[in-house]
C-alpha cells in the first residue's frame, strides 16, 4: 500500500533535510535508551545494559539500528501475523519466540516490542526496543543453564502477541509472563520501562514525521537504505576478486561432551545474467547442531549485518542498517545445523557462538584479502544463584548473571581492545555488586599474557576472583576458545584461553569444566575466573621494544613472554638492548594465520 | 576573609576571563550600569601577568583604586587545558590491593555508538605503571574488612618518590561510604612527600562506582597543583595591589564560587571559561529579547558550541572533558579543537585545519613574534578579512608574514594561489564547526534554523555569517563586546555550590534521618555562604531529594518536603512527567543535596543614543567567496542604535573584528547588540 517508489528515490528530500532526520532519528534512539536505562528495575538491563533499539520505516525495513551485528528482521514476524493494514494506532507487538522468529530474536530472554507510527492514517515507520529479561522461568534461574536440552527449558515463549490493542494493554498477557519468573518485580518493571520507551519513541518518530512529512521522510528513510547499500557492496568488491573465499571456525563444545562444532562460512562473488555482482554468503556446510543448548538460530539478515558494521568501520555518518542485509543477494543456510537448529532445539548460550561467528567473518574478510581485525574471545558469563542469609537470619534467593570482558582481535592499525564485553554492555562496579550480592570480590583487574603476540598486541582478558558469602550456590561458566583459541593473523599469535578455579592455590583447589552448571559452592570458596585474550596482528619482533616495556610495566605482559614472544629483554624496569638485538635477530617464519601454530589457513 | 556582613552588591565589580590568546577584563559600575572593557595579550608561562595588567588598564580608565573594587571574578582554562592537552601534573593513582586495572578496564564496554571493528580504548591519563595499590579493604555500607596496613602505604610513598610523581588521587574501594582509610593514606602521604599535591576521592565526587570515582579523582589531581600554584600568584598580585576584595572563580555550572572550594576541588572549574561565555551569551541574547540561541565561541585554540533554548542553560550530570566522563554538574556543550591560532597543514596532499594550535605564543605569523605556521588568522590577513590592526590599534598585523606562511605552508604545496589556499583553509575550519553545531542541534532534534546564531570571542564574529549561510540560519545576533562575553558572563553569574550526601545505603525515606541530613547539609552551605560573605537577602537554598523505585538505576531530583508522603508524590508526578508512568514499587532515598545560590541582581545598562551612520575609517580590497570587493572598514563604537549597514562590511572594536558579508544586512539594537539578517532574495 504504501511501498517508496524507488523511482523517486532522492527526488522528495534533500540533503539538508536527510541530515537533519538522520540526527533526529538518532536523537529519538538516544532518548529512548536512556529512558530504559533509567527506569529499568533489574541489574541486567539498567547496570549491564543489555538492550538496544532501533527504526523501521513503514515496509518494516530497518532504517536505523544499533551498532551491533545480532539484529535480524525484526518486523517480518509481525508483518506475518499481523497484516499492515489490521494495525492500529496505538498498537503494540511483542515477541521472544526464537523460532517463530526465524531467529530474529536468538534466545528467549531477549523481548522485543515494536510499534507502528501512523501519519495520514498509514504505517509510516515502526520503532522497536529490545531488552534481555533476567529470568523468564525455565530449568534454572536465570533461564540459560548449559544443562538445556531443549527450548521449553529456556523459560516462557511469545509468539507474535498484541500486547497494546489501539491503546488497551492486554493486561491478562502480561500477567502470565511476570507469574512465569522468578523475580516478578523485576519484570513488570522491565517491561513498563520498555513500553515507556516504544512510547516515546512512536510520539518522536510522529514529530519527525510532522515536521518533514511522511513522504519526504520515507524518501530520507530509503535514501539511508540505500547508502549503506552501495557503501557495502562497493567495499565488499574492493575486498573479494571473482571467485569463492572460505573460512571456518569453530567451538569447543555444547556442554554436553559433544563438539568441536565448526562454522564453515564462504563467500561467492560471480557476474550476475543481469551483469551485476552476485555476492552469496553459504553456511551449509556448518556441522550439525547440538544437543547443548550452544545452537545459534541465525536470521538471514545477521551476516550482512556483520559485514555491513565491519565495512562502515568508525565513519559516523554511516548509518548500521538493512542495507547491510540487503547488500548480500543470497544467504544461504542448512536446517539442522547448528547455525539453523530445528525447533525445539535449546539456543540459550548463543551469545558463544554469535562472539565466533564475527571472528568467523573476520577470517573470511582476511581470507578475501581484506583488512579485517584478528579473531576475539567470547565474552565471558559467569551465573550464581542460591540462597543467601538476610540480617534477620532468614534464607533468601538470589541470582547473579555477570558478564566478564575479554580480550578482541589486534588490528593493522592498532592493538585489540583490552577488558570488554561487547558493545554498549557494561560490567557490574565492584562497589555495586558487592551492595547487591552476597560476594566480596577479591581481585579485578587485566590477566598478563592473555593477549596474542603481535605487531599489534591482541586484547587482554580481565580476572574475576569472588570470595562467596553466600549458604550455597550453584554457578553456571560460560567459557568458550579453550581448545580453538582466537586465531592471530600475518603473524600475531593466539590470544590466551580463559579458565575458571575454584579456591586457587589451596590443596581442594578445583579447575572448572568451562561450560558447565550444578558446580556447588559453600560460603567461604573462592571463585577465580580469568578470561581469554584475542589474536594477535603481525610478527611480535616487529612490536617496538618500548611498547613491549610499557606493556611489562603496566601488567599487561610478563617479563618472560617479553623475552620469549617479543624477543625483548628486560631487566630492572629497562630495556637490555644488547641482548634484545641478539634475541631478535633469530627471527622465527611465520605464515598467514596462528592457532597452536602457524598455518596458511584456516579452513 | 571576608566577613559576611560585607555588602553584597559592590558597587565596583572587576571580570578576567583569560583565554589561550587574550586577557579580557571588564569593570562594572553596579551603580550607572556602566562597563569598562580592556583586553590584553595572554602572557601563557605567568598568567598572573597579563590578568594583574588588565585590571590595571580598566582601573585606570575608570578612575578608581584596586581598594575600591569589592568583587573580582575569574573564568579560567587553566584545568581545562591541562586536561586537553595531558600537561597537568605527573599523577599517581593509590588504589585498593587487587584493583589495580580498574581504571584500565573502565566499564568494559564498547561505547553503544562506536564500531566494534575499529573502535580503540582511549589512553588513561595515569598509566597503569604509576597505579599502586595499599593493603586494606572497606566493605559495602563502610565496614572494614581489612585494616589499612600502613607498611603498604610507606612502600608506596617510596615507589611515588622514585616515580617523580607530582600529584596523587586517592580512590578506595567504599570510600563514600566510609572515608578513613583514604584519609589516613593522604595523611601518611603528606607526611612523607610534602610537596605532592595529593586528593582523595571523597572530596571530589564522593559516589558510588569505582571507575567514574577514580577517574574524577585522577583528573582533579592533575590540575590540582597548577590551579593551586595559579591562585596563588593570582590572589598575591591582588594584594600586592591593594585589592581586599574576594577572588571569584567560574565553576562548570555556570556559577562562581570562592577559591577555598576550587583548590579542594579544582576539576569544578574544568569548564569555567566556555560556561562564563555561555552566561553571558544569554545574558546579550535576552537584552534583545532573543531566547533561541546556538552560540559559537571561537577563541585561539578552541571553538566551544552550545544550544539554549527558552533561555535555559541546560546542565549535565554526564558531561564529558576530552574523552573522560567527569560526573560534576557543567554547562551542557560540545568542544572541538579550532580558533583562529589552528594551524593548517597539508600533509599527503590533504589539507587539515588544527587542532594543532599557534596558540598566544608565538601564534599567528601575522602577530610578529616569529610565527611561521599559517593559522586560521593569518588566513583572514592573506584576504583582507581582518584589518592591519587590533586591539584598537595597541597591535599591527604583520601582512606580509602572514601571506607568506599560507604561501609557503599551504599554497605552494597545494599548487594554489594564496588567496584561495586562504579560502580552502576558512572552508574547512566552516565545516568542522558546522559539524560541531550539527551535534548539538540536529542531531538532537532541533532544527538550527529555528535558532539564532550567536557568534562570540576573539575569532567568532569573523566566522558568523559564513557559518550561518551554512547551516540555513537567517539571523546572526553579535553581542556589543564579543571579545569579552565571558568577562559580561562573569558578572552577570550567581554564586553557586552543591552539598551532597549520600544515604549510608539507600532505602526508605526516613523523615528524621533525611532532615538531619539536610539539616547538616544546610549549616554547611551557610558556612560557605557567611564564608563567601553573601548578603542574607540574596541567599537562595533549595533541598533536593534523589530518589528511584527500588531497583532503577537512574534518580530523580525533587523538592525535599516536610513528609515523606509528600516528598513521594512530587517524586510520582516528575517520574510520570519523565517518564509517562509509575510503578507500584517502593520508592528509595539515595541522596540529599543542598544547592546554594548567592544571587546576583541583574543592572540595567544604558541604551544606545541614535546617530548617524559615520564615514568608513577606510576602504580596503577583500577577497570573499563570490570574488573581490572594495569593503569599508567601520568603527563599531561610532554605531548607533537602529544603525543599518549593508554588507559587504568590516566593523572593527576593541575587542574583534566582525564581517558583515554581502547579502546580509546589519542592523544596531539599542544594547548595543548587532542584528544581522540575510537580504532576501
Amino acid at each position: 500500500m504504501n511501498k517508496p517508489s524507488r523511482l523517486s528515490q532522492g527526488t522528495l528530500c534533500d540533503p539538508v533535510s536527510l541530515e537533519i532526520i538522520r540526527g533526529a532519528i538518532a536523537a529519538a534512539q538516544s532518548e529512548m535508551e536512556a529512558l530504559i536505562e533509567r527506569t529499568a528495575i533489574s541489574a541486567f538491563i539498567r547496570e549491564k545494559k543489555d538492550f538496544y533499539t532501533a527504526l523501521f520505516d513503514g515496509n518494516g525495513t530497518m532504517a536505523v539500528g544499533s551498532m551491533v551485528p545480532i539484529f535480524g528482521d525484526m518486523t517480518r514476524p509481525v508483518l506475518e501475523k499481523f497484516p499492515i493494514e489490521t494495525m492500529q494506532d496505538g498498537d503494540v507487538y511483542w515477541y521472544n519466540d526464537c523460532y517463530g522468529s526465524y531467529g530474529a530474536i536468538s534466545h528467549s530472554n531477549d523481548q522485543v516490542l515494536l510499534a507502528p507510527v501512523f501519519r495520514e492514517g498509514r504505517v509510516c515507520a515502526f520503532v522497536m526496543s529490545w531488552a534481555h529479561f533476567a529470568d523468564i522461568g525455565g530449568l534454572r534461574p536465570g533461564s540459560i543453564s548449559p544443562d538445556a536440552t531443549d527450548i521449553f527449558q529456556e523459560g516462557v515463549m511469545i509468539p507474535v502477541t498484541k500486547m497494546i490493542e489501539a491503546g488497551c494493554v492486554n493486561q491478562a498477557v502480561l500477567d502470565i509472563f511476570h507469574r512465569n519468573s522468578r523475580y516478578p518485580e523485576q519484570s513488570e518493571g522491565d517491561m513498563r520501562a520498555l513500553m515507556a520507551s516504544v512510547e516515546l519513541g512512536v510520539r518522536r518518530v510522529g514529530e519527525i514525521l510532522d515536521r518533514f512529512g511522511p513522504d519526504v521522510t520515507e524518501d530520507a528513510l530509503a535514501q539511508l537504505l540505500t547508502r549503506t547499500r552501495d557503501l557495502v557492496r562497493e567495499k565488499m568488491a574492493e575486498t573479494f576478486d571473482y571467485g569463492t573465499y572460505s573460512f571456518t571456525d569453530a567451538i569447543d563444545t555444547d556442554g554436553h561432551g559433544n563438539g568441536p562444532f565448526h562454522m564453515r562460512f564462504s563467500l561467492t562473488r560471480e557476474k550476475g545474467s543481469d551483469g551485476n555482482d552476485r555476492f552469496t554468503f553459504d553456511a551449509r556446510d556448518s556441522d550439525d547442531q547440538a544437543p547443548g543448548p550452544i545452537n545459534y538460530l541465525m536470521n538471514k539478515g545477521v551476516p550482512g549485518m556483520a559485514l555491513g558494521l565491519f565495512y562502515l568501520g568508525g565513519d559516523p555518518s554511516q548509518v548500521c542498517n538493512a542495507g547491510g542485509p540487503n547488500a548480500l543477494d543470497e544467504v544461504l543456510f542448512r536446517n539442522g545445523s547448528f547455525l539453523q537448529p530445528e525447533y525445539p532445539a535449546p539456543l540459550g548460550l548463543r551469545g558463544l557462538t554469535a562472539m565466533r561467528m564475527i571472528s568467523a567473518m573476520c577470517g573470511l574478510l582476511n581470507t578475501g584479502g581484506g583488512e579485517a581485525p584478528a579473531a576475539n574471545s567470547a565474552y565471558v558469563v559467569n551465573i550464581m544463584r542460591g540462597k543467601y542469609r538476610t540480617k534477620d537470619g532468614a534464607l533468601a534467593p538470589y541470582l547473579l548473571a555477570d558478564g566478564i570482558g575479554v580480550g578482541y582481535g589486534a588490528r593493522s592499525t592498532a592493538d585489540g581492545i583490552d577488558a570488554v564485553y561487547f558493545v554498549a554492555q557494561e560490567n557490574y562496579p565492584v562497589e555495586f555488586l558487592e551492595a547487591g550480592y552476597p560476594v566480596t570480590m577479591r581481585c579485578y583487574g587485566i590477566v598478563a599474557d592473555s593477549g596474542g603476540a603481535g605487531r599489534h598486541r591482541g586484547g587482554c582478558g580481565i580476572v574475576r576472583e569472588y570470595e562467596i558469602l553466600a549458604e550455597e550456590t550453584m554457578v553456571a561458566m560460560r567459557i568458550d576458545s579453550v581448545k580453538n583459541p582466537p586465531w592471530g593473523i600475518h603473524g600475531g599469535k593466539s590470544g590466551r584461553h580463559g579458565v575458571a578455579i575454584v579456591n586457587p592455590g589451596t590443596p581442594e583447589e578445583l579447575r572448572l569444566d568451562p561450560l558447565s552448571d550444578g558446580n556447588m559452592l559453600k560460603r567461604g570458596d573462592v571463585l577465580r575466573i580469568e578470561t581469554g585474550g584475542g589474536g594477535g596482528y603481525g610478527h611480535p619482533f616487529d612490536r617496538p621494544a618500548e611498547t613491549v616495556l610499557q606493556d611489562v610495566l603496566g601488567g599487561f605482559v610478563t617479563v618472560d613472554a617479553a623475552r620469549r614472544e617479543y624477543g625483548v629483554a628486560i631487566n630492572d624496569e629497562s630495556i637490555d638492548a644488547e641482548t634484545t638485538s641478539a634475541l631478535r635477530a633469530a627471527r622465527p617464519e611465520t605464515s598467514r594465520f596462528y592457532r597452536q601454530e602457524y598455518v596458511d589457513a584456516l579452513v | 576573609m571576608p566577613s559576611s556582613d560585607m555588602s553584597f552588591d559592590p558597587s565596583f565589580a572587576v571580570a578576567v576571563d583569560i583565554g589561550g590568546t587574550f586577557t579580557d577584563i571588564s569593570l562594572l559600575d553596579r551603580t550607572s550600569g556602566t562597563v569598562w572593557r580592556a583586553k590584553t595579550a595572554s602572557v601563557p608561562s605567568d598568567p598572573s601577568q597579563a590578568f594583574m595588567a588588565g585590571v590595571n588598564m580598566v582601573l585606570e580608565d575608570a578612575g578608581i583604586h584596586a581598594s575600591d573594587v569589592s568583587r573580582v571574578l575569574h573564568g579560567t582554562t587553566v584545568a581545562t587545558n591541562m586536561i586537553l592537552e595531558g600537561k597537568g601534573a605527573r599523577t599517581a593513582l593509590v588504589t585498593t590491593r587487587g584493583f589495580r586495572h580498574v581504571l584500565e578496564i573502565g566499564r568494559q564496554d564498547i561505547p553503544r555508538h562506536a564500531n566494534l571493528f575499529t573502535w580503540v580504548k582511549p589512553a588513561r591519563p595515569v598509566p597503569a605503571d604509576r597505579i599502586h595499590e595499599v593493603d586494606e579493604r572497606i566493605g559495602t555500607g563502610g565496614h572494614v574488612l581489612d585494616s589499612l596496613d600502613e607498611d603498604s602505604v610507606a612502600a608506596v610513598a617510596g615507589r611515588l618518590d622514585a616515580q617523580d610523581v607530582e600529584a596523587v588521587a586517592i580512590c578506595l574501594l567504599h570510600a563514600y561510604a566510609n572515608p578513613s582509610h583514604e584519609k589516613r593514606v593522604a595523611q601518611l602521604l603528606r607526611a612523607a612527600l610534602p610537596d605532592i599535591a595529593i586528593t582523595c576521592s571523597t572530596d571530589v565526587l564522593p559516589v558510588v562506582r569505582e571507575f567514574e570515582r577514580s577517574l574524577a579523582t585522577v583528573l582533579n589531581a592533575n590540575v590540582m597543583p597548577g590551579v593551586s600554584t595559579y591562585i596563588s600568584r593570582l590572589e598575591n598580585r591582588l594584594t600586592d595591589a591593594k585589592a581586599s576584595s574576594p577572588l571569584l572563580l567560574m565553576q562548570s555550572n555556570g556559577g562562581v564560587a570562592g577559591t577555598e572550594a576550587i583548590r579542594t576541588a579544582p576539576a569544578l572549574t574544568a569548564l569555567s571559561g566556555p560556561a562564563a561565555g555561555v552566561v553571558g551569551a544569554v545574558d546579550a541574547a535576552a537584552a534583545c529579547g532573543i531566547t533561541d540561541i546556538i552560540t559559537v565561541d571561537i577563541g585561539g585554540t578552541s571553538a566551544d558550541i552550545c544550544l539554549i533554548r527558552e533561555g535555559e542553560i541546560h546542565l549535565t550530570q554526564q558531561g564529558k572533558v576530552g574523552e573522560w566522563p567527569l560526573s560534576l554538574p557543567m554547562v551542557d556543550m560540545v568542544t572541538i579543537g579550532a580558533g583562529g591560532g589552528s594551524i593548517a597543514a597539508v600533509t599527503n596532499n590533504t589539507l587539515s585545519v588544527g587542532p594543532k594550535s599557534a596558540g598566544a605564543r608565538p601564534g599567528p605569523a601575522a602577530y610578529g613574534h616569529g610565527g611561521t605556521e599559517a593559522t586560521v588568522t593569518d588566513a583572514h590577513v592573506t584576504l583582507g578579512t581582518l584589518p592591519q590592526s587590533l586591539l584598537g590599534g595597541a597591535m599591527t598585523l604583520d601582512v606580509e608574514a602572514a601571506r607568506a606562511a599560507v604561501t609557503g605552508k599551504v599554497a605552494r604545496p597545494l599548487g594554489l594561489t594564496p588567496q584561495d589556499a586562504a579560502q580552502g583553509i576558512l572552508a574547512i575550519m566552516n565545516n568542522n564547526m558546522v559539524g560541531a553545531v550539527r551535534t548539538v542541534s540536529v542531531e538532537r532534534g532541533h532544527d538550527p534554523r529555528d535558532f539564532t546564531l550567536v557568534p562570540f570571542g576573539g575569532a567568532g564574529p569573523l566566522h558568523g555569517c559564513a557559518l550561518a549561510e551554512l547551516l540555513g540560519i537567517r539571523q546572526v545576533m553579535i553581542p556589543a563586546a564579543p571579545g569579552l562575553l565571558c568577562a559580561a558572563g562573569l558578572l552577570a553569574a550567581d554564586m553557586r555550590a552543591e552539598f551532597t550526601r549520600a544515604l549510608p545505603s539507600p532505602g526508605a525515606i526516613n523523615q528524621a534521618q533525611g532532615d538531619s541530613i539536610v539539616a547538616d547539609l544546610t549549616k554547611d552551605a551557610t558556612a560557605w555562604m557567611d564564608h563567601e560573605g553573601i548578603a542574607h537577602d540574596h541567599r537562595v537554598l533549595r533541598a533536593r531529594a534523589m530518589l528511584r523505585f527500588n531497583g532503577q538505576g537512574g534518580e530523580i531530583a525533587v523538592d525535599w518536603a516536610d513528609t515523606p508522603e509528600e516528598t513521594e508524590a512530587r517524586f510520582h508526578e516528575a517520574h510520570t512527567s519523565l517518564y509517562g508512568f509509575v510503578l507500584d514499587a517502593p520508592i528509595e532515598l539515595v541522596t540529599l543535596r543542598i544547592e546554594a545560590t548567592g544571587k546576583t541582581e541583574p543592572v540595567d545598562s544604558p541604551a544606545l543614543a541614535k546617530v548617524e551612520l559615520p564615514d568608513a575609517l577606510q576602504t580596503q580590497k577583500v577577497r570573499w567567496p563570490g570574488g573581490i570587493a572594495e569593503t569599508p572598514v567601520y568603527d563599531r563604537a561610532a554605531l548607533g542604535a537602529d544603525t543599518k549597514i549593508n554588507g559587504p562590511a568590516i566593523l572593527t572594536q576593541l575587542d574583534t573584528t566582525a564581517l558583515i558579508a554581502p547579502g546580509w544586512i546589519a542592523t544596531v539594537h539599542p544594547s548595543g547588540a548587532l542584528l544581522l539578517t540575510k537580504e532576501s532574495t
